[in-house]
């Protein structure tokens, strides 16, 4: 009961300098990682260059939406599912026009594909 | 015509004064705030970076005993729910050092906008013509050391992203197998896979205390 009590001040200490709960991690790699990257945006917002052809993003919990910019036009790559402190890794193939979205894991309906993690 | 004022050739004496010292504050002034505005530049790019930094490191501190406490726990735990929370509980702190130092999280935006900073600072100052060439000189290499020790913060802030990602998947991926494994009884296998992950946490405990020590706040 003590260490729980120690551990909950001590989370409690934390989050005056840490993300809040109900977010997870998506994990995008480019494919290969030295490619030139494509334009990417995650939930609408533009993602820089990943470093090292990797980058690891905060998400608040919920699907997001990778997209890609084409011809001025942002197309949707994959859905992607964001669960409480979980990582999902999708890799995006830069050398294919237009770029291909890969995930370890698949779920959701027919037409409604959802990389997991 | 013009007749002789006392008082209006003081006056002017006067006036004459002020508008030398006027003109000499005018001149002196800007080195003055030039200096401080650099100072206050150099302070504004970094100060916030080197503070999170600083926090961020009194965090992994933390955190760091946590994962200690949960592998002594689940190294000694025969009950198979219980590692299972206990890899719970350290996925969700791991979770959150994740958090603090994501490619969107504020730490690395701050490191990168202050490694732009300087590297635009460097621009400037190469061109710059208004100091001596010595304090120019003092300026550049100021700011080279500045840019050097923000770029090695960021490379730690990368290496911690990566270990902190794939500690945070050999948890789930284990809780996960330790959930397959629970739901058709195979308690005795469940276990086993809960102590084996204690090697692992431990090395990722060890590499935080690493990362605690690397990284240093730039100009300290």
């Amino acid at each position: 009961m003590a260490r729980r009590i120690t551990c909950a001040a001590a989370l409690l200490a934390l989050t005056g300098c840490m993300p809040e709960s109900g977010s997870g991690y998506v994990e995008i790699k480019l494919n290969p990682a030295g490619a030139r990257p494509p334009v990417l945006y995650l939930d609408g917002d533009k993602l820089a260059a990943p470093k090292g052809g990797v980058a690891v993003l905060r998400q608040p919990v919920g699907t997001a939406k990778l997209q890609v910019e084409a011809d001025g036009a942002k197309v949707l790559l994959c859905s992607v599912a964001v669960k409480q402190n979980r990582i999902t890794t999708v890799t995006v193939s830069a050398l294919d026009r237009p770029p291909r979205c890969q995930c370890a894991r698949i779920g959701g309906s027919e037409g409604n594909r959802v990389c997991i993690g | 015509m013009f007749e002789a004022h006392p008082h209006a050739d003081r006056r002017l004496v006067v006036m004459l004064l002020a508008s030398l010292l006027a003109a000499s504050t005018f001149v002196l002034l800007p080195r003055t705030l030039l200096a401080q505005t650099e100072t206050a530049d150099m302070a504004t790019a970094d100060d916030e970076f080197s503070r999170q930094l600083r926090d961020l490191k009194k965090s992994f501190g933390e955190v760091a005993r946590q994962i200690e406490d949960g592998a002594q726990i689940i190294d000694r735990t025969q009950d198979p729910e219980q590692g299972r929370k206990s890899i719970q509980e350290l996925r969700n702190h791991v979770g959150r050092l994740l958090g603090a130092v994501a490619d969107n999280g504020e730490v690395s935006k701050l490191g990168a906008k202050a490694l732009s900073r300087a590297d635009e600072k460097l621009r400037t100052l190469e061109q710059e013509t208004r100091f001596k060439p010595d304090e120019k000189q003092f300026l550049i290499d100021k700011w080279r050391e500045l840019r050097a020790s923000t770029e090695a913060a960021n490379r730690e802030l990368d290496r911690a992203r990566r270990d902190f990602a794939e500690l945070l998947r050999t948890l789930q991926t284990n809780e996960d197998y330790i959930d397959e494994l629970l739901q058709i009884r195979e308690h005795e296998k469940a276990l086993v896979v809960i102590h084996q992950l204690t090697d692992g946490i431990r090395d990722a405990s060890t590499k935080l205390q690493k990362l605690l020590g690397a990284i240093k706040p730039p100009g300290a």
